[in-house]
């Protein structure tokens, strides 16, 4: 029995992770992703066609804006590396997602890049867009980090991504959950 | 005078009791209402009520029929069946169908004989259900001696024994083991099976990537392979996200990056798929012990390889240690029967990654095809005998596909209408080995039950090698008294009756009866002239040539396919699959009689 209990105080924070110490570590990432992720860059992944498509609705065709999504290849390599960077600065399970506001659709964003463990507290699987939740609205008008808790057992923390005019283009959601699923979210 | 004028009534008393209960059949494709008619669809000229069964089947094969109770009072039943040969019986659950809001049977709950139930069924709760519907599936080994068997059904209750005869006539021809057409039943990752067994999986922590409870969702795994096995059909579960993340159970435990990446673990993996690849996962099965013939990877462009080292050498690195090793490790354990599929699911739409791997729209995209295709030569030695494959699922562009990825993709899934446009595709890509697959839907619960026939047999027309359903496994969340059309699955769970897996349907039992009458119809081939059984098929079928089968010469959009889009091609199609509308619930049936008497079993 003591051997059994010697095993679960090691084995459960390897598991769990303690709340305090995951929003601190969240909050420290998302710190340097605004520094270091380029809006510039950003701002040329979405390609002019594919915008085109998602603010024109088809009325004979719902999926059309999916079936035209595309990105600028170099642009969306380069930031989704530099996201994949940042979350390796945690040891276990984060992804760094990229959301921006969508040109000509006030109101809207949609999440640009998504990571290697499929987590977010904001996206609907499959929106191609969104209307802004009010945090995130807060973050690109204030440029502050903000840390949220809306979803279950999940911990996001909201950073703004600026442009070389110093304008906010968009933002970073660094998340985690308190106990990763490891099927979650495979679809 | 007297006794009998005053006995009348009590005679009629009793005979009306004898008969409180009433013991009828259905021909397979004429699917019973839980009111004693036939469903709506499958109500036209031939559905005909029958007091005695009369079936002619090949060796090897199953011949299956409804039987169906009626009865106005509310009492208790008791179904046996004798018969020679073996028999499985299925109690026919009565599906609440939202889309019509009408009543149609389809979920199967095996039934063990004598099987006790009652009118109405208090499970099922339908109000004013006077009928209960079982199903009857034959199965005939193919050592059975050829001759007629005879047995009975028999349903008793408190007023007495009603019993319908059974014949089955069963010809020397063997239905072959392999099929003519591959039917491809697929589905995307693992959290549906824990929605779908909250008892079966009590124990098992999703959470974790290995938990106690990770042999029960293995075992229930093997046991969709099973059910879709022994229904004549492939199942193929993709163990990643579109973001690249994978189900522990699906890939090899890795460690290390760059060149010191390699496979750190094969056990869950092992657990998993070595059953399934030695066969030994359908032992006991009436199929016979086989390894899977197809099955996909975990690769995708974050696995095994991390996207951070894209187009630097690392990626390389870590894609050729890895894929190596499970090239390996796969020799060693001789599963070699099975098709390895590197197959790409992610869409650019959903953010994970800057290309399309599925449904290909954008010509670029093809250029990271080849950048896999070519780690992928570099990794597996040539002569291995283990079987690797690039797939690629195509639609928009798949003219285009096949001849910009000529010696790069080896399996081609292709939408059925697109391939139909390009007819002089088919042999070609047949010429280089290339395996050619199309791919569709599940026709819902209240098409007419023929629908399910339609794909296979146009697969088999059109000299393509398999279809594949899309989503087969997803019931929706309320598949007993609220089911939405049932056209993403073809089984359903049996937790609900305590059975610690998945139950069929009858769309599934149809289909399978189809496919093993394609399998006897393609081994007539060898000996009778294959245009000739084409258009005898096709003409009872709906009454078309095989010419009409063919979409070669449709008119297409005069515009750049990035300018496409689905109402185009739905447009497009029309004319083409007016072709098969308003099937005939019988028109299987007529075919079957066709391919039975060619096969010598003529009556």
């Amino acid at each position: 029995m003591k051997a059994v209990m010697v095993f679960l105080a090691v084995a459960l924070p390897l598991c769990a992770r303690d709340k305090v110490q995951l929003e601190h570590d969240l909050d420290q990432i998302a710190k340097v992703a605004t520094v270091m992720v380029d809006g510039d860059v950003c701002q040329r992944i979405l390609t002019p066609r594919a915008l085109q498509h998602i603010l024109r609705k088809d009325p004979r065709d719902q999926w059309a804006d999916g079936d035209n999504y595309d990105v600028d290849d170099q642009a969306f390599i380069t930031t989704k590396k530099t996201l994949m960077r940042l979350a390796q600065l945690a040891n276990y399970p984060v992804d760094v997602n990229l959301w921006m506001p969508l040109d000509g659709a006030p109101g809207r964003i949609h999440v640009v890049i998504r990571n290697r463990y499929e987590m977010s507290q904001f996206w609907k699987w499959g929106d191609l867009t969104q209307p802004t939740p009010p945090i995130m609205q807060k973050v690109l008008e204030f440029g502050q980090r903000v840390g949220v808790e809306q979803k279950s057992g999940y911990v996001s923390v909201l950073a703004p991504v600026r442009n070389s005019l110093n304008n906010i283009v968009g933002l970073v959601e660094v998340v985690s959950e308190i106990r990763p699923n490891a099927r979650e979210n495979v679809k | 005078m007297w006794i009998l004028r005053n006995s009348l009534p009590v005679l009629f008393l009793l005979a009306g009791a004898c008969h409180a209960q009433q013991l009828r059949a259905l021909q397979e494709y004429f699917r019973p209402d839980p009111f004693g008619g036939i469903v709506e669809s499958d109500r036209r000229p031939g559905a005909e009520w029958l007091k005695q069964i009369d079936l002619r089947a090949a060796r090897g094969s199953y011949a299956s029929f409804h039987l169906v109770v009626n009865s106005k009072a509310s009492a208790d039943y008791k179904l046996s069946v004798r018969f020679p040969l073996p028999v499985d019986v299925y109690r026919e659950w009565f599906h609440f169908n939202t889309p019509d809001s009408k009543y149609y049977p389809d979920a199967l709950i095996p039934a063990s004989l004598p099987y006790e139930f009652q009118i109405p069924d208090a499970g099922n709760k339908i109000a004013g259900q006077t009928a209960q519907a079982f199903w009857v599936d034959l199965w005939i080994p193919a050592n059975t001696e050829p001759k007629t068997y005879r047995g009975e059904a028999i349903v008793s209750s408190v007023s007495g024994n009603q019993t319908l005869p059974i014949a089955l006539s069963v010809i020397p021809a063997v239905v072959p083991q392999d099929d003519a057409v591959t039917l491809d039943n697929n589905s995307y990752g693992t959290s549906w099976l824990v929605n779908q067994y909250p008892k079966t999986l009590a124990h098992f922590d999703e959470s974790a990537a290995s938990s106690s409870g990770e042999g029960q969702l293995i075992h229930l795994i093997h046991a969709y392979h099973r059910i879709f096995y022994e229904n004549r059909g492939t199942f193929h579960q993709l163990g990643y996200g579109h973001a690249g993340k994978v189900d522990p159970e699906f890939a090899p435990e890795l460690a290390g990056a760059g060149s010191q990446m390699h496979v750190a673990s094969w056990d869950l993996f092992d657990r998993h798929y070595g059953p399934l690849l030695d066969g030994s996962a359908f032992r006991n099965t009436r199929r016979g012990a086989k390894p899977i013939p197809f099955m996909y990877l975990p690769v995708n462009p974050e696995w095994p390889a991390s996207f951070l080292w894209w187009g630097e050498p690392g990626y390389e690195a870590e894609f050729v240690n890895v894929l190596s090793e499970m090239e390996r490790h796969f020799r060693e354990k001789h599963w070699t029967g099975t098709k390895f599929e590197v197959f790409f699911n992610h869409k650019k739409r959903y953010k994970g990654f800057p290309w399309d791997g599925d449904e290909i729209r954008f010509a670029r995209d093809n250029n990271y095809f080849r950048v896999y295709h070519r780690m992928l030569e570099k990794a597996i030695p040539l002569n291995s005998p283990v079987h690797f494959a690039m797939r690629a699922d195509t639609s928009w562009t798949a003219a285009q596909q096949f001849r910009e990825l000529e010696g790069v993709i080896s399996f081609w899934v292709v939408g059925e209408g697109e391939l139909l446009w390009h007819p002089d595709a088919i042999p070609r890509l047949k010429q280089h080995g290339d395996i050619v697959w199309t791919y569709g839907g599940t026709p819902a619960v209240q098409k007419v039950s023929t629908e399910i026939t339609l794909n296979p047999l146009r697969s088999w027309i059109n000299r393509v090698d398999g279809f594949v359903r899309w989503q087969t496994v997803d019931p929706g969340p309320d598949p007993w008294f609220h089911l939405n059309g049932g056209d993403l699955t073809l089984v359903y769970s049996g937790e609900r009756f305590n059975i610690p897996g998945p139950v069929p349907s009858i769309r599934l039992k149809l289909q399978r009866n189809c496919l093993q009458d394609l399998a006897l119809l393609n081994a007539l081939c060898t000996r009778d002239s294959r245009k000739r059984l084409e258009e005898e098929v096709v003409r009872r079928f709906n009454h078309t040539q095989v010419a009409d089968w063919s979409n070669a010469n449709a008119k297409l959009p005069a515009k750049p396919i990035l300018d496409w889009n689905n109402a185009d091609f739905v447009d497009a199609l029309k004319p083409y699959e007016a072709r098969f509308a308003n099937l005939d619930p019988d028109a299987w049936l007529r075919v079957r009689e066709f391919i039975l008497y060619r096969a010598g079993g003529a009556k």
